[in-house]
């Protein structure tokens, strides 16, 4: 399949799936590992994978929540992003898509503005999230944000829902007008 | 559907160890009762997830039933009709969660009143707490008045306060004024030419007093009397000490 689609699998019994997509293997793996360490009630499955497409050949079960990492030091990671964004499917982006950049600690080798990031996630409807992932500290508490994330997008919260969550999520602030 | 072989797409899925709702104790004895709850609470767990999940299927399918205007919308366009679904979103939300306040409020009084019919109204924790809640209110109006009173007089000290600052500032300037007019008086009158006249005139007048005095002066020493022991010629001599001018 070269388009991923959310709904077209059924759900399997207190399983979440959440699939990371980004270049920096070592740092999708540490956040992978402190992602599992958290402490859920639901069954967790982390992917990652480079880019997307993925390959068909893999029996993977329903993916409910994409977080694109984009290392901001590199612009291969945002140009890797902005083309695996073509193979998932427009429903995704009802609250199952989530922008997650990192390395924004260090401004000096950041060669990717934020403006750029904001107004990636502004298209696409999605929350953008910042994280130093090569922290520890910071990276547990992002972990613990994507599980709860990852449960409310699963259906596994009741009354909430992952486009609830989004419109909840929505910042006030969107790119300024001069950029537009 | 197509392989693209370019991509190197890594696939690694990870697995979290068992389930945390279920793990039970490993001792066997007086386990059996705990164990069955985790499975009650693992039950009604997944009844809820089914539940949600089942939701949020109905309401893709309910959504795709909806007609999407296949035209091609400019951008611009598209993000005005995407901020006008979400505020409609938003608003639903609102009246939604309006609703429910209102309806849980219903709900309380309707239970709340089935109580008070059952129990007596002298010794219960709920009079009670009416009691104290009646008692609070009525302190918070107290106070509220109190301070509402205090708010006033600060205003009407700050009026009075501005009123004197403000007469002040007119007698100050009324006093300005008076001060501006009188040095204008008194350069007309030192400058107006009636003045000039009487100057001269005082002028001469004091050179024909000092001529004559000088005159007797030397009229008196010319004539060789001692004027010492007169008064009256003392006077007259010494008197010429005092420069006229200066009187």
């Amino acid at each position: 399949m070269s388009v991923l689609r959310p709904l077209d699998k059924l759900p399997r019994l207190n399983t979440a799936t959440i699939l990371l997509v980004g270049t920096e293997d070592a740092l999708l793996q540490q956040l992978a590992d402190s992602m599992l360490k958290e402490d859920c009630a639901s069954e967790l499955k982390v992917h990652l994978a480079k880019s997307l497409p993925l390959p068909s050949s893999v029996n993977r079960p329903r993916i409910d929540l994409i977080v694109f990492v984009v290392n901001l030091h590199s612009k291969y990671s945002l140009q890797n992003t902005e083309e695996s964004l073509h193979h998932v499917d427009a429903s995704f982006f009802l609250g199952k898509v989530c922008f997650l950049a990192t390395g924004a600690g260090r401004e000096s080798h950041c060669s990717i503005h934020r403006h750029t990031m904001v107004k990636l996630a502004h298209t696409y409807q999605s929350p953008l999230l910042y994280c130093d992932l090569e922290v520890e500290g910071f990276r547990a508490t992002m972990a613990q944000r994507l599980v709860r994330m990852l449960q409310m997008c699963a259906g596994h919260v009741p009354g909430v829902s992952a486009l609830n969550l989004l419109s909840l999520l929505r910042s006030s602030e969107g790119p300024s007008l001069e950029d537009m | 559907m197509e392989e693209q072989p370019q991509k190197q797409a890594a696939d690694q899925p990870a697995d979290s160890g068992g389930e945390g709702g279920a793990g039970g104790p490993s001792q066997v004895a007086g386990d059996q009762a705990a164990r069955s709850e985790d499975r009650m609470t693992l039950l009604l767990r997944l009844r809820a997830q089914t539940k949600q999940q089942l939701l949020e299927y109905k309401s893709m399918l309910d959504a795709s039933e909806e007609k999407t205007p296949e035209q091609i919308m400019q951008e611009k366009q598209i993000e005005v009709k995407i901020e006008d679904l979400e505020k409609e979103i938003e608003e639903a939300k609102i009246a939604f969660e309006i609703k429910q306040l209102a309806i849980d409020r219903i709900r309380l009084s309707t239970a709340l009143k089935k109580n008070l019919e059952k129990i007596s109204t002298e010794s219960s924790v709920l009079m009670d707490n009416m009691k104290h809640l009646l008692k609070l209110n009525k302190l918070v109006m107290k106070l509220q008045q109190e301070s509402w009173d205090l708010e006033e007089k600060l205003l009407d000290t700050r009026k009075k306060r501005l009123q004197l600052k403000q007469a002040s500032e007119s007698k100050l300037l009324e006093i300005q004024s008076e001060k501006n007019k009188q040095k204008i008086d008194l350069n007309c009158m030192e400058n107006s030419e009636s003045i000039k006249i009487i100057r001269q005139n005082l002028q001469m007048e004091i050179k024909i007093t000092t001529v004559i005095q000088h005159v007797f002066q030397n009229l008196i020493l010319g004539s060789k009397v001692n004027w010492a022991e007169d008064s009256a010629l003392k006077e007259i001599v010494l008197q010429l000490e005092k420069n006229v001018d200066m009187m």
